[in-house]
């Protein structure tokens, strides 16, 4: 491995500022907008656009196959008193908060994988990768399998401390739980791909000046490592929150399938908000209250994207 | 105003496509066929049937030389999503698979056509035509049905020395051999009281105690009648008794892989399952049929798929052809042959035979008793009330009068809306 | 450097490898199971091998086509992603513009949409463009992401601004210092949303089955899907299904992060 240092071009920093002012604010202000346009005008035709669409019909009775009524703030003032959209909402905050310890988790075995050197990393890296490809069904049964309450390996261990395990996806104590972990499992691969991308833009230089400063492995990860990694920490941490508030297909297909999940009786601690809108979009056939459902998510998720830009000042390190 | 948007929006797709893709290939024409060629096509989920969809599709094209059909599987899970996306976007199949729960719902918005010509009906079970029948008019003509039974495996009779079920038993008869046939030691229970197909369990032994789950005229819940909760608790003291599995053990291991595991004694099973238990090596020769026990009256739930033609279709003449074709005797005989029994009176013979180790004949007799799956406008809402409500007496959480009187005024609210 | 406790570093790697590779495994070995002892309580742990599971997928798929769509479909996404989505992002991360916050607000507000959202709103836009039953229905709406503008948004904004400024002084304007600075240097970050791209497309079931009926038109995942309908509760044959599906995804996965360890490395000497 060659360093980066001999081969960079020298080094200026007040001259920026300068050569921006060159090419003058408006040729730079009509460039940004021609790159962003290509997939400023995808997004707005077939995102934007259903978005709006759901918005506005999220204030009607919007019919099974099309055709609505305008109904003002009904679907709303029903979504208020809907003790089934609350606890959907709790459920959605809490499995996005206990979901956030992925990201540590993801941030360690990326640093381990990362050394320089170290024999058979790419074994461990397709290993990490395997859960994330492989089909969400086999997923599904091989956790259903561990986790089942008589024969499952989980309390099959357990036994032979003594321990008599719950069926862990059935009971309303343990069930959030063991889909926090199965969460964290399967997307521990994807977020660590991101951290080894991110940890391979951190110039080499910066940790060869702090090993000959006598700086250890412990000390240039919390010195060097994690800082320069905060602003693709802080992209995971956004994207995390938004896919954990937006879960659906773990409990999809983790709980039984489709309308029979409800017949599990940890459903009223697993029932997600998106679960929910599925539900009345597609299932109950209740179209204009489910719009206003993701409405109310969406807003829920904006509030928090927006709290965590915020915060970023306080923890994300640009260079 | 959301329509002139719309076509905004696909004016600017198509500049985004002229950009992006330079071009790209021009999408395929829509049939506008000259001449009298005509090409219907033909969604169903089934993919087992899918080539006996197509062998009929070619048999009709031999006497309608000018009509093609083109036979579109989408599987089960993702049928009815798509058929929402197809049908709200204007582009459904001609003909197509109908089921009862979500027939009134496609008759009620207009988006299939009624069958406005005389077709003579007495071929099928009046329970499907009736089920096909919204407002006094025929949608949909049956292709196909299905009863229930009780699926019973021999060796573990045996071994507990019980009776095979007799054709005429009762409840009592039921109650008293499932008593015999629990053994705790092996893990083994009578039955697996299922909640989430209430085709197989509940619906039958509602009626079966004289209860009901829908008023006739579909706008009152029957789960406030005493001989309904009779029905449900039929379910219930079998869960308290031990005799079943409890609801979290089903959740974690569902009672199909418990009976194909040799850890029921009995499966409340429908006449489609007759292909699994053929296939699993361990039901194959273990496992018999009966007709569900008597009690108050003997019931069982009928239920079959009908071809119904969309409203929107641009061949209306030839997609009613097909679906009467789809229905007739010669479509029968050759459904029956390879597929779930036809619904045609008198077809059925080919699919008894197919397996003469078993006595599939139940299926067929249990007809004359049979009820047919109850439905309304928009039963998925109500369904979904049963689950949410009665997995509550299941467990134990709240007893069965209390979850069934929830479950009626629930699901009195949600058919009030319809 | 000095490579300090090596074997520790392995055996928490192997551990956790182990759990990380367990359910594929399980799918392996299910794969080469009868029917019957898939559902045997409790479960079996040795393959049988049962080839035949393996035959009965090739005998149902239309492989040959479906494969072809397959890559066509996440070779257009992934193209089309990492050059849009690049483009954007250097935007957003380095040229100055007014409204340029807000837009990004908005294009990050497409990422808060639960995809359910959008199956019936943009099959209606298929259906109006007349694009139903095509290539473009499945790839075209995949050609655009608010994923991938934020996470490359993030990787040039920690790149540092040494050699686009020196690229600068020299008269490079935007175009010259997006495609010969920026792209090379941001390599792992663009490798890492291909990935991630074409996994997701490879894997897309839902909306190809939804826009698309003709099976000559539809994608290995959507062929899969139809195998389910077909084998039910068959899961060896739905493994062996799975299997064969994914390991073209995982021999790119281990072909490409070779690349994307030398990422830095190399586009040093190439700025």
């Amino acid at each position: 491995m060659t360093t980066t240092a001999g081969t960079r071009p020298p080094r200026s920093s007040a001259g920026a500022a300068h050569a921006a002012k060159r090419r003058g604010p408006r040729t730079e202000a009509l460039w940004g907008y021609a790159f962003i346009a290509p997939t400023g005008l995808g997004l707005a035709v077939f995102y934007l656009w259903p978005v709006l669409q759901t918005a506005y019909f999220s204030f009607t009775e919007w019919g099974a196959f099309g055709g609505h009524t305008w109904v003002g703030l009904e679907n709303y003032t029903r979504l208020i008193a809907d003790p089934e959209v609350g606890r959907a909402m709790l459920n959605t905050l809490m499995y996005t908060a206990l979901g956030l310890i992925g990201i540590p988790v993801a941030i360690v075995f990326a640093a381990l994988m990362n050394r320089q050197g170290l024999r058979g990393v790419s074994v461990y890296r397709t290993a990490f990768f395997l859960p994330v490809v492989t089909m969400p069904v086999a997923v599904a049964m091989l956790w259903r399998w561990l986790y089942n309450g008589d024969y499952g390996l989980v309390n099959q261990v357990l036994s032979i401390a003594g321990i008599d395990g719950p069926n862990w996806i059935a009971d309303p104590a343990t069930a959030m739980y063991a889909l926090v972990v199965v969460g964290i499992w399967s997307s521990v691969g994807y977020n660590l791909i991101i951290f080894l991308a991110g940890m391979q833009g951190i110039p080499k230089e910066l940790y060869e000046a702090a090993s000959m400063d006598g700086a250890g492995r412990v000390r240039q990860f919390f010195r060097i490592t994690l800082p320069m990694l905060s602003p693709t920490a802080f992209f995971i941490s956004i994207v995390s929150v938004i896919g954990s508030l937006q879960l659906f297909d773990l409990v999809f297909v983790m709980t039984g399938s489709g309308q029979s999940a409800r017949a599990n009786p940890a459903y009223s601690r697993l029932q997600t908000v998106v679960q929910l809108f599925y539900e009345r979009a597609f299932v109950t056939n209740d179209r204009g209250y489910a719009a206003a459902i993701v409405i109310a998510l969406l807003v829920l998720i904006a509030a928090l994207t927006v709290a965590q830009f915020r915060l970023q000042r306080k923890w994300v390190h640009y260079v | 105003m959301w329509k002139s948007a719309r076509s905004g929006a696909a004016l600017l797709c198509a500049a985004l496509l002229a950009s992006a893709c330079g071009g790209g290939e021009q999408a395929g024409g829509t049939d506008a066929q000259p001449g009298e060629k005509v090409t219907l096509s033909y969604g169903v989920w089934d993919a087992t049937q899918q080539a006996v969809m197509q062998e009929l599709a070619a048999e009709f094209t031999k006497t309608h030389p000018d009509v093609t059909v083109n036979v579109q599987l989408t599987p089960w899970a993702d049928y009815w999503t798509k058929m929402k996306a197809a049908v709200t976007g204007g582009a459904a199949p001609d003909v197509f698979w109908m089921n009862g729960p979500n027939f009134q719902l496609y008759a009620s918005n207009g988006v299939i056509k009624p069958i406005e010509e005389q077709v003579d009906t007495s071929v099928y079970p009046k329970a499907l035509v009736d089920l096909y029948t919204y407002e006094g008019k025929l949608y949909g003509l049956p292709k196909d049905m299905d009863t229930v039974g009780v699926w019973y495996n021999k060796t573990l009779f045996d071994q507990a020395k019980v009776k095979y079920p007799a054709d005429d038993w009762t409840w009592a008869d039921f109650k008293e051999s499932a008593a015999k046939l629990t053994d705790p030691d092996k893990g083994v229970y009578a039955v697996g009281a299922e909640l989430t197909s209430f085709q197989e369990y509940q619906y039958n032994t509602i009626y079966q105690a004289g209860g009901h789950v829908i008023s006739p005229d579909g706008k009152k819940s029957g789960y406030d009648d005493p001989k309904t909760i009779q029905g449900l608790k039929f379910w219930t003291d079998l869960i308290a008794a031990k005799q079943s599995p409890d609801l979290k053990t089903m959740t974690d291991t569902a009672p199909l892989q418990l009976f194909e595991a040799g850890k029921l004694a009995m499966y409340w099973g429908g006449s489609w399952n007759v292909a699994e238990f053929g296939k699993n090596d361990y039901t194959k020769d273990k496992v018999d049929v009966a007709p569900l026990p008597k009690g108050e009256k003997q019931a069982t739930i009928i239920h079959g798929v009908a071809n119904v033609v969309s409203a929107k279709t641009e061949h209306p003449a030839e997609a009613l052809e097909l679906v009467k074709f789809l229905g007739s005797k010669p479509a029968a005989d050759i459904l029956g042959k390879k597929g779930p029994i036809p619904a045609y009176n008198g077809t059925q013979n080919d699919w008894v035979a197919a397996h003469p180790e078993w006595k599939l004949q139940t299926f067929l007799d249990s007809v004359a008793y049979a009820v047919p799956y109850p439905v309304s406008k928009n039963t998925a809402a109500w369904q979904e009330a049963e689950l949410t409500h009665l997995t509550k007496a299941w467990t134990g959480e709240v007893p069965v009068e209390k979850a069934a009187a929830d479950l009626a005024a629930g699901m009195n609210d949600l058919l009030a809306k319809e | 450097m000095s490579e300090r406790r090596p074997l520790g570093v392995h055996a928490i790697l192997a551990v956790s490898s182990l759990l990380m590779v367990a359910p594929f495994v399980w799918q392996i070995i299910t794969s080469l199971k009868t029917l019957s002892s898939t559902t045997a309580v409790p479960p079996t742990f040795l393959p049988e091998g049962r080839w035949d599971n393996y035959a009965k997928v090739f005998d149902l798929l239309p492989f040959g086509e479906q494969f072809l769509n397959t890559v066509i479909m996440a070779a257009g996404r992934v193209t089309g992603q990492v050059l849009f989505c690049s483009m954007a992002a250097y935007a957003f991360a380095r040229l100055r513009f007014p409204g340029r916050n807000l837009l990004f607000g908005v294009f990050l507000s497409v990422l808060m949409v639960p995809p359910q959202l959008f199956v019936i709103p943009q099959y209606q836009i298929m259906s109006s463009l007349g694009w139903l039953n095509s290539l473009q229905a499945i790839i075209v709406p995949g050609l655009f992401s608010a994923f991938g503008v934020f996470l490359l948004r993030q990787f040039f904004l920690a790149l540092p601004r040494e050699i686009e400024e020196a690229a600068r002084l020299d008269g490079a304007g935007p175009v010259r210092i997006y495609w010969s600075v920026m792209l090379p240097l941001a390599r792992p970050g663009l490798i890492a949303l291909g990935i991630l791209t074409l996994l997701w497309a490879w894997n897309d079931l839902f909306w190809p089955l939804v826009v698309n009926t003709d099976p000559e038109k539809m994608t290995l995942s959507a062929g899969l899907a139809a195998l389910q309908g077909q084998y039910q509760t068959d899961y060896p044959v739905l493994m062996a299904g799975s299997l064969i599906a994914s390991l073209p995804v995982i021999a790119v996965f281990v072909f490409l992060q070779r690349q994307f360890i030398q990422g830095v490395a190399h586009t040093g000497s190439k700025g």
